[in-house]
């Protein structure tokens, strides 16, 4: 059974993919993303592409139009500078916030 | 964090605009990604039929995601007002008929209003042409006896002056006298010739540089101008009388001019957009120093008398000086001068009053008069959107399973409410532009109107201040009012048509028998105020043309084709001008071309209606109060005229010219003062300045009954009085048969007492000059009502044609069942236009009681005798224009019920049944 993506995190993860990564195309980071969570996450295009265009209206990072290995046209994502900066600010706000969620978790049981 | 969000909404404003390109792309993003997902099935042992459909079913809905794509890359509701004005405009394209009704619908609404309002704007908003209008308020002081008027604004110099040297609220403080008329001869470098009349004002030194004036040629007079008195012999042009009697030619700085035996100098022009800052709406035609005052108005000393009122005062509010302190401070000021000499009528306050071209816009019966007539066209405007809104309706009938269709698939109420605004707005904004070129237009017309019929009143040199192009607020006022325009008629039909429940009406909704009927009181409302509207205006119209044919035929009751009238400017020296003024009259009574001379009041030219007491036995108390008409006329006044003598006698040489107490009478006034008895050698007494003191007089004449006062009715009262000796009046001449020789005569012994009275003198033709322009204004008042009242009737007729189109669209298979069951034509064909001449007989009752009111107003101000009478004599309550206007509406009624009405019963009846 797949799980949902909380809100706000897939763009924390298309940022990190890109950065490990380099320029992509949406299908690669779908894929990329469902064989990390060993498929646990499934992503859904209609949450996927919206938050590509939050990205890049951000400026965070930088669509260009490339070729895949078997010569299909495809939009290549790179992350940008400010891109950088944001995936290392929004790491370290995901880290506090799950450590918090944690600690509660673990008083409650 | 401030920067990334003006970048976010840059790029979302763009994506607004790259619409199609960014759908484009993402259909290629999308396929991309589907071609790649269909090679891994493939890849995994799948048919390439097998790996589509899975590819296909794994990337879900590809609309949806290019939807929610849309939504987060642009403003939703920015791109939904886009969607909105995009879809409505193809729906108006759709229907070019609808649209240009409603448009020019509300063109005609929103013109009218806002013409109204672009006259309002001239007079009362618009600031005056100087620095910082805003700062600029106008003296205004308060009586002690309440006498409201220009007298408000009147202070002397010496208050000035004082005032000017012991206030610390304003940056400057300005005086500009009443305009003064003079004559004038000019000494250029080329030519000598005499001038017209010129109006000139008497400014304080400061005047240009306080207000920011700059010269449009040489240069201003400056504070110095304020020195010795007669120091300063200079005088700047108006642009208007530079343009109009010097052809703008620039060689005119510098020159001379001759007034009242003083030199003056031309030492500049001013700006064409400085067109002064009097009380009335007149460009002088010149300003010169405060100090030239006994060159310019001789055998006066206005710097010096503290009560001769004959400046106003303007005032810049220093920056740091708030108008409360300013205004405390200014009445303690005008309070201490006040002690310095004795006044019968003391000022008990002054206030600072913003200021306008028209000095007394705050007076509440100004502002009355103006909400009345805004008012009247706010009506104008509301059939209008009573019209459209009713056509909304009707055309939303035809809509509504379109719009149910949207609901059905998920669109919100809200949505789809706003959709309809939308649309309403366009159409009210597209109504609005064009209203506003309408009353452009009108405006243009307007003003050209009130100036050519002032140039036929005061001579042709009058020019008129007031700028009627649209401003800023003009353009505002006309939006505002089109967007609201556009809410109030769009609303109710948006409401009704985005209800919940008719979701289910895309199948059957036009089935329900009477179903809807408590939906359509609002219509019907609309109906009922439409007609009363209408009726109100038809009804007021109806008595106007009425009166107007009647006053094409209306005779005053005296000879007018042969009478002249000669207005001269004698100056402002009361003594000289008396002594002139006489010698003229006798010159023309030795003149033997002429049958009569004499001098009084002109007739037809105002009025003037003191307090009348009149001892009586009859009468409450003893005393019978009134008012009556009065004019001043000399001997032979009565024979010149051609009026009657009935009783009495006219007043002798010697009483004429020694202004004694005697009187003739009009033959009402004494009906109406000594019923049944004889008048002569009664007496009664006259309140001449409205101020209590009472003159007594003796009736020794009774003459015929005219129109005198006005064309409009003959005088309820009129009395005659013996003129005083030291005034001057218009004279009265009969030309007799030889009119030419007469002209001739009349002109020399002018010029023969004195020549420079000839470029001042102003003969008239009392038929041509004083009957005509009071016919014409009953022909200008009827046509605006009867064009008022053919917009209403032609927008009432549309609403009501609206109405009854949609209600029988809606009860089409009705009126096909009562059909197939036999019923008969005329029956189904009567009780439709019955049901529709419901609301209009409702609508037809409440506007006669509304113009029977406004009759009942108009009425109500003929109780003073000098006021006109727009009807003619025409009663006000006439039955026969009500009635026949009450038919008239009901048969237009019948006319735009009958047609949709025929048009059904036509419809066969199986085609009826199968109508959805």
């Amino acid at each position: 059974m797949p799980i949902q993506i909380l809100q706000g995190t897939l763009d924390l993860m298309i940022l990190r993919t890109l950065a490990a990564l380099g320029p992509r195309h949406a299908y690669a980071i779908a894929t990329r993303l469902e064989q990390v969570s060993d498929d646990l996450l499934r992503v859904n295009q209609g949450t996927l592409y919206p938050a590509l265009v939050r990205l890049e209206q951000n400026g965070w990072i930088q669509g260009s139009w490339g070729r895949t290995e078997n010569n299909r046209e495809a939009k290549y994502y790179a992350i940008t500078k400010a891109g950088v900066k944001a995936l290392r600010e929004e790491t370290e706000r995901w880290r506090q916030m799950a450590a918090v969620v944690d600690k509660m978790l673990a008083e409650e049981s | 964090m401030i920067r990334a969000r003006m970048r976010m909404a840059i790029a979302k404003l763009r994506a607004l605009w790259r619409r199609r390109q960014a759908d484009e792309e993402l259909a290629r993003e999308i396929a991309t990604h589907l071609a790649l997902l269909e090679e891994e099935f493939e890849r995994s042992g799948m048919s390439p039929e097998e790996a589509r459909r899975a590819a296909r079913h794994r990337i879900g809905g590809v609309e949806q995601a290019a939807q929610a794509h849309r939504d987060e890359r642009s403003i939703l509701w920015l791109e939904q007002v886009r969607q909105d004005i995009r879809q409505a405009l193809r729906a108006f394209f759709r229907k070019p008929g609808f649209t240009a009704v409603a448009v020019a619908t509300l063109a005609i609404g929103i013109g009218v209003n806002t013409t109204l309002f672009t006259a309002y704007d001239a007079v009362a908003l618009k600031p005056l042409p100087v620095a910082n209008p805003s700062l600029v308020v106008r003296l205004e002081r308060w009586f002690a006896n309440g006498s409201l008027g220009d007298a408000q604004y009147a202070f002397s110099w010496p208050e000035y002056r004082y005032c000017q040297h012991h206030q610390d609220v304003f940056s400057a403080l300005v005086a500009t006298s009443w305009p003064v008329r003079v004559r004038a001869t000019l000494s250029g470098h080329r030519e000598t010739r005499q001038l017209p009349a010129l109006t000139g004002q008497l400014v304080s030194g400061n005047y240009f540089r306080s207000f920011g004036v700059d010269a449009k040629l040489g240069r201003m007079f400056g504070p110095e101008t304020d020195g010795a008195a007669g120091a300063h012999p200079v005088i700047v042009l108006s642009y208007d009388f530079w343009r109009r009697e010097f052809s703008s030619s620039p060689s005119i700085v510098g020159s001379l001019v001759k007034i009242d035996g003083t030199m003056f100098s031309i030492i500049g022009v001013a700006p064409r957009d400085f067109t002064g800052t009097s009380l009335l709406p007149e460009v002088p035609d010149f300003w010169a120093p405060a100090s030239m005052q006994a060159q310019l108005v001789p055998g006066y000393d206005w710097l010096r008398a503290a009560k001769d009122d004959h400046f106003q005062i303007l005032g810049e509010l220093a920056p740091n000086a708030g108008l409360g302190r300013a205004q405390a401070q200014t009445a303690a000021l005008i309070h201490q001068f006040s002690r310095t000499y004795v006044s019968t009528n003391p000022t008990l306050n002054v206030t600072l009053q913003h200021t306008a071209f028209f000095g007394n816009t705050s007076d509440p019966r100004f502002q009355a008069g103006v909400a009345a007539v805004m008012l009247i066209v706010l009506m104008v405007l509301l059939v209008a959107c009573a019209n459209v809104a009713n056509m909304l309706l009707a055309r939303g009938a035809a809509r509504q399973r379109e719009i149910g269709l949207r609901l059905a698939l998920g669109a919100s109420r809200s949505r789809v409410i706003r959709q309809l605004i939308t649309e309403s707005v366009l159409l009210a904004l597209a109504g609005g532009l064009s209203g506003l070129a309408l009353s452009i237009a009108a405006s243009r017309l307007l003003r050209e109107a009130v100036v050519r019929m002032l140039n036929a009143q005061l001579g042709s040199s009058f020019a008129f201040s007031l700028n009627l192009s649209p401003d800023w607020r003009v353009i505002a006022y006309a939006l505002v009012l089109s967007v609201m325009a556009g809410i109030v008629f769009g609303l109710s039909p948006a409401l009704q048509f985005s209800r919940p429940e008719l979701a289910g009406s895309i199948r059957d909704e036009t089935t329900s028998f009477g179903g809807r009927l408590h939906r359509s009181h609002l219509r019907n409302l609309l109906i009922a105020a439409q007609v009363a509207v209408s009726m109100v205006l038809l009804t007021c119209s109806g008595l106007l043309v009425r009166g107007l044919i009647r006053s094409q035929s209306a005779s005053p009751g005296f000879d007018t084709r042969q009478v002249f009238l000669l207005l001269v400017d004698y100056g402002d020296n009361a003594a000289q001008s008396a002594s002139v003024f006489h010698r003229l009259v006798s010159r023309l009574q030795k003149t033997p071309q002429l049958d009569s001379v004499a001098y009084g009041r002109g007739p037809m030219m105002g009025t003037w209606t003191p307090p009348v007491l009149v001892h009586r036995s009859g009468a409450v108390n003893g005393v019978e109060h009134g008012r009556t008409l009065a004019s001043y006329a000399s001997r032979n006044y009565f024979r010149t005229l051609g009026i009657a003598l009935l009783r009495g006698r006219d007043f002798t040489r010697q009483e004429s010219a020694a202004g004694s107490h005697v009187a003739v009478i009009s033959e009402a006034t004494a009906r109406r003062y000594w019923p049944g008895e004889d008048p002569i050698g009664r007496h009664f007494q006259l309140d001449l300045h409205f101020n209590g003191k009472l003159s007594e007089y003796e009736v020794v004449g009774v003459v015929k009954d005219v129109r005198f006062a006005n064309l409009t009715r003959i005088d309820p009262a009129h009395v005659y009085l013996a003129p005083n000796p030291q005034g001057t009046y218009p004279i009265l001449l009969n030309t007799g048969m030889n009119q030419h020789a007469a002209l001739a005569a009349i002109w020399g012994a002018v010029a023969h007492v004195d020549r420079n009275l000839v470029s001042s003198a102003d003969l008239w033709n009392a038929q041509t000059m004083l009957i005509r322009p009071q016919r014409t204004l009953a022909r200008v008042m009827a046509l605006f009502a009867a064009g008022l009242a053919l917009l209403a009737i032609v927008l009432s007729g549309v609403g009501i044609y609206g109405v009854m189109a949609y209600v029988v669209s809606q009860r089409t298979q009705e009126i096909g069942i009562q059909m197939a069951l036999g019923a008969r034509a005329g029956d189904v064909l009567r009780s439709l236009a019955l049901w529709g001449l419901k609301p209009v007989a409702a609508g037809m009752l409440i506007g006669l009681a509304c113009g029977a009111a406004v009759s009942a107003v108009l009425h109500s101000t003929l109780v003073l005798p000098g006021s006109s009478d727009f009807l003619y004599g025409v009663h006000y309550y006439d039955p026969l224009t009500f009635l026949g206007i009450s038919v008239f509406l009901v048969a237009v009624s019948l006319l735009a019920s009958l047609g949709p009405a025929v048009r059904a019963i036509r419809v066969d009846p199986i085609i009826a049944l199968r109508y959805e």
